[in-house]
C-alpha cells in the first residue's frame, strides 16, 4: 500500500549541494548504521564462503556446553552441543544471503517491467497489471509459502521465489507512480518531442536517472524481508535443517533450553536477527528520506 | 446521513464486490495451478500403497470419476467448492470447510486483537511525532517502534512464555494458559499482545501515519481551521487519520495472518495458522487449499471494507 507522492520543484531538487549536506543528521545516522550492518553481513558471508572461521561449526566440545559469552576462545560462547556460536552465526548468513539476492532480483526485475508497462502504456495493460498485483496481494505471504512447501519441497530457493514474487506488486506500483509523475515533467516531454526512441527514454531518462534510488531502497527492504522469512521458516522447520546453521534454526534449537533459564544460545542469534533487520530497515528509510526527498519535519 | 449520500457507497460496494469476485476466481486458479504442478498429486499418493502399477492406477481413476484433463479437474473442484464442499482432510478425514471455519474464528480473534494492540501502540507515537516533529520524546519512541518491529516474534514469544511460567507459575496447555482460573483471561491476551507487538508492522504504521498526518497538517484547510480557532483535530481526522489507518490495516492483514502462523505455533493456539503448518508438514492438500482460499477471502474483505470507508469519507472517489 505504498503510494508514491512527490511535490514538484522542491528546493532539494535544484540545489547543487551534495546529498550529504542537504540531509538530516538523523537520516545520515540511519544510513551509516545500515551500511555498517551491510558491510558486516557481506564480510561475514565472504568469511563463511572461504571457510575462514574461528572454529569448526560442527565441532562438538562436551566440556563446554552452553558456555557464556566471553569464554576464552569462544567469543560468543557455545550452544547446547558445545559448538561455537560466533562461527555458526557467521555461517548462518550463507542460509539467506544468496536466496535473499534471488528474491530481490525477481522483485526488482519483474516489478520494474510491470511498473514501466503499467505507467508508460496505461490502458488495458495497466488494468491487467493492476489485476495481477491485487491477486498477488490477496495471499498472505506465509500461507502462500506453506502452500508451495506442501506442494513441492521445503527448499529455501522455492521459498525465496515466493518472497520475490510477492514483492513484485510493491516495486511495480512505486515505479508506476514514479513514471506517472515524471511524464508530466518537461524533460520527458522534450525527449518525446525530440523524437528519442521510447527505449532510450525509459532506460536512460526514467529508469537510470530517476528510479535508481527507488530500486536501491527496495533492494534494501527486500533483504530485510528475506532474512525475516528465512528465520521464520527455519523456526517452523521448513527452512535450513540442522546441523547446517541458520539464524532461525539456532533460535529454535536454543529455545528448547529456555525453560531451564539458559537464554544465551537462543538470544544470540535473535539479537543478530534484530540488529541486522533493523539495519536494513533504517538503511532503506534513511536512503528514502535523503534520495527521494521525503522529509519528516 | 441522507439517503442520497448512500448512493456512492452502494455504487462502490457493487463494483468492489465484482472485483473481489474476479480476484477470488484468480486466487482459486493460482492455488489449483500450484497443486496441479506439484509432483505426485494427493490422489496418487493415496493409491500408491494399494495399486502398485501405473495401469491399475489409471483404471481406478476412471472408475472413481477423477477426470483427467486439467480444466475438467479444475471445474469439478471449483464446482464443489462453490457448493461449500472443500473436500476432506487427508490426515483426519474431517470436512475441510467446517474444520477451517472452526479454527478460523480463533485466528480472526487473534488477528483483530493484535491489530488493535499494534494500533494502540503505533497511533499515539505517530500522531505525536507528526504534530511535534522529531524531538527528545518522539525520536526515542520511533526508535523503539523500529526496534520492536525487527524482533523475531517467536523469540519474543518464548521470553513471554518463560516469564509467565517462572514468575507467575502459569503453564501452557492446549489453549494458551489454563492452570489458574483467576488468570484465565491471559490465555487469550498473551498471544494477542505478542503478535501485536512483534508482528513487525508497528514501525510501518508509525511511518505511514506520521507521513500522512504530517502532510495533512500542512494543508491550507488546516491553516484556515487554526486561524478560525476551530478544532484542528476534527478537521484533520478524516484525511489525516481515518483514511491512512484503514488503508494500513487493510494492507497489513496478510502480514499479520502470516505472523499468526508463528505465534499460534509458539502458544499452541488452535487456529488456522497452526492448521496450515500441520497441513504443510503432512502434505494435506485439501486443508492447505482451503486455508489459502479462506485467507484470501479474509484479505479481500479487509480491502472491501477499506474501500467503503474511503468512499464514505470522500464520495468523489466513487467516480474514479
Amino acid at each position: 500500500m505504498k503510494k508514491y507522492s512527490q511535490k514538484p520543484g522542491e528546493i532539494s531538487e535544484f540545489s547543487d549541494l551534495p546529498f550529504w549536506k542537504k540531509a538530516d543528521g538523523v537520516d545520515l545516522a540511519y544510513v551509516g548504521y545500515g551500511l555498517l550492518i551491510v558491510t558486516l553481513v557481506v564480510a561475514s558471508y565472504l568469511l563463511g564462503m572461504f571457510k575462514l572461521l574461528p572454529h569448526d561449526p560442527e565441532e562438538i566440545s562436551l566440556e563446554l556446553l552452553m558456555a557464556p559469552a566471553g569464554t576464552p576462545g569462544y567469543l560468543l560462547g557455545t550452544d547446547f552441543m558445545g559448538r561455537d556460536i560466533l562461527t555458526r552465526l557467521i555461517l548462518g548468513i550463507q542460509a539467506y544471503f544468496l536466496p535473499g539476492l534471488l528474491a530481490i532480483a525477481i522483485a526488482l526485475l519483474f516489478g520494474t517491467l510491470l511498473g514501466v508497462l503499467a505507467g508508460y502504456r496505461g490502458g488495458w495493460v495497466d488494468t491487467a497489471i493492476t489485476y495481477f498485483t491485487n491477486l498477488v496481494d490477496s495471499f498472505p505471504r506465509m500461507v502462500l509459502i506453506l502452500l508451495v512447501v506442501a506442494a513441492f519441497k521445503p527448499d529455501i530457493y522455492y521459498i525465496m521465489l515466493v518472497v520475490g514474487i510477492t514483492n513484485v506488486p510493491v516495486v511495480a506500483s512505486l515505479i508506476k507512480g514514479k513514471i506517472q509523475f515524471l511524464r508530466q515533467k518537461s524533460f520527458i516531454e522534450a525527449a518525446i518531442a525530440l523524437g528519442l526512441p521510447t527505449k532510450t527514454i525509459i532506460w536512460k531518462h526514467i529508469l537510470w536517472h530517476n528510479c535508481k534510488a527507488l530500486l536501491i531502497i527496495q533492494a534494501t527492504i527486500g533483504m530485510g524481508e528475506a532474512i525475516l522469512m528465512e528465520t521464520s521458516l527455519s523456526y517452523l522447520g521448513f527452512g535450513v535443517q540442522e546441523p547446517t546453521p541458520s539464524w532461525g534454526n539456532m533460535v529454535q534449537a536454543g529455545s528448547n533450553y529456555f525453560m531451564q533459564g539458559k537464554f544465551w544460545p537462543s538470544t544470540a542469534p535473535a539479537l543478530a536477527i534484530l540488529f541486522t533487520i533493523l539495519g536494513f530497515h533504517l538503511l532503506g528509510d534513511g536512503l528514502n528520506n535523503i534520495l527521494e526527498g521525503k522529509r519528516n519535519k | 446521513m441522507k439517503l442520497a449520500s448512500y448512493r456512492p457507497i452502494a455504487l462502490v460496494l457493487a463494483r468492489e464486490l465484482l472485483i473481489t469476485g474476479l480476484l477470488l476466481f484468480g486466487v482459486s486458479l493460482v492455488v489449483f495451478t500450484i497443486l496441479y504442478l506439484a509432483p505426485g498429486d494427493p490422489f496418487s499418493l493415496l493409491l500408491e500403497g494399494q495399486m502398485p502399477t501405473e495401469e491399475a492406477r489409471a483404471g481406478i481413476r476412471e472408475a472413481m470419476g477423477v477426470p483427467k484433463a486439467w480444466y475438467a479437474q479444475y471445474l469439478s473442484w471449483l464446482g464443489h467448492m462453490l457448493r461449500g464442499d472443500f473436500g476432506t482432510s487427508v490426515r483426519t478425514g474431517l470436512p475441510v470447510l467446517a474444520e477451517t471455519l472452526r479454527v478460523g474464528f480463533n485466528t480472526l480473534v487473534l488477528t483483530l486483537g493484535s491489530m488493535l494492540v499494534t494500533l494502540l501502540i503505533a497511533v499515539p507515537i505517530a500522531l505525536y511525532a507528526a504534530v511535534r516533529g522529531t524531538n527528545w520524546l518522539s525520536w526515542p519512541l520511533t526508535m523503539l517502534a523500529y526496534l520492536v518491529s525487527a524482533l523475531p516474534v517467536f523469540w519474543l514469544g518464548y521470553i513471554v512464555l518463560y516469564v509467565f511460567m517462572h514468575k507467575f507459575g502459569l503453564f501452557p496447555l492446549a489453549f494458551g494458559f489454563a492452570s489458574s482460573q483467576k488468570l484465565s483471561w491471559l490465555y487469550f491476551l498473551l498471544p494477542v499482545l505478542v503478535l501485536g507487538v512483534g508482528s513487525g508492522t508497528i514501525s510501518e504504521v508509525v511511518r505511514y501515519l506520521r507521513e500522512e498526518m504530517g502532510r495533512v497538517m500542512e494543508e491550507d484547510y488546516i491553516r484556515t481551521a487554526r486561524a478560525k480557532g476551530a478544532s484542528v483535530w476534527r478537521h484533520a481526522f478524516k484525511e489525516g487519520f481515518l483514511i491512512p489507518v484503514t488503508e494500513i490495516i487493510a494492507a497489513k492483514i496478510p502480514f499479520i495472518l502470516g505472523g499468526a502462523v508463528i505465534v499460534e505455533q509458539v502458544f499452541n493456539w488452535p487456529g488456522m495458522g497452526r492448521m496450515a503448518w500441520q497441513a504443510a508438514q503432512d502434505r494435506d492438500f485439501p486443508v492447505i487449499m482451503g486455508i489459502a482460499i479462506l485467507a484470501a477471502v479474509f484479505v479481500r474483505c479487509g480491502t472491501l471494507l477499506q474501500r467503503v470507508v474511503y468512499v464514505a469519507v470522500n464520495p468523489r472517489a466513487s467516480k474514479e
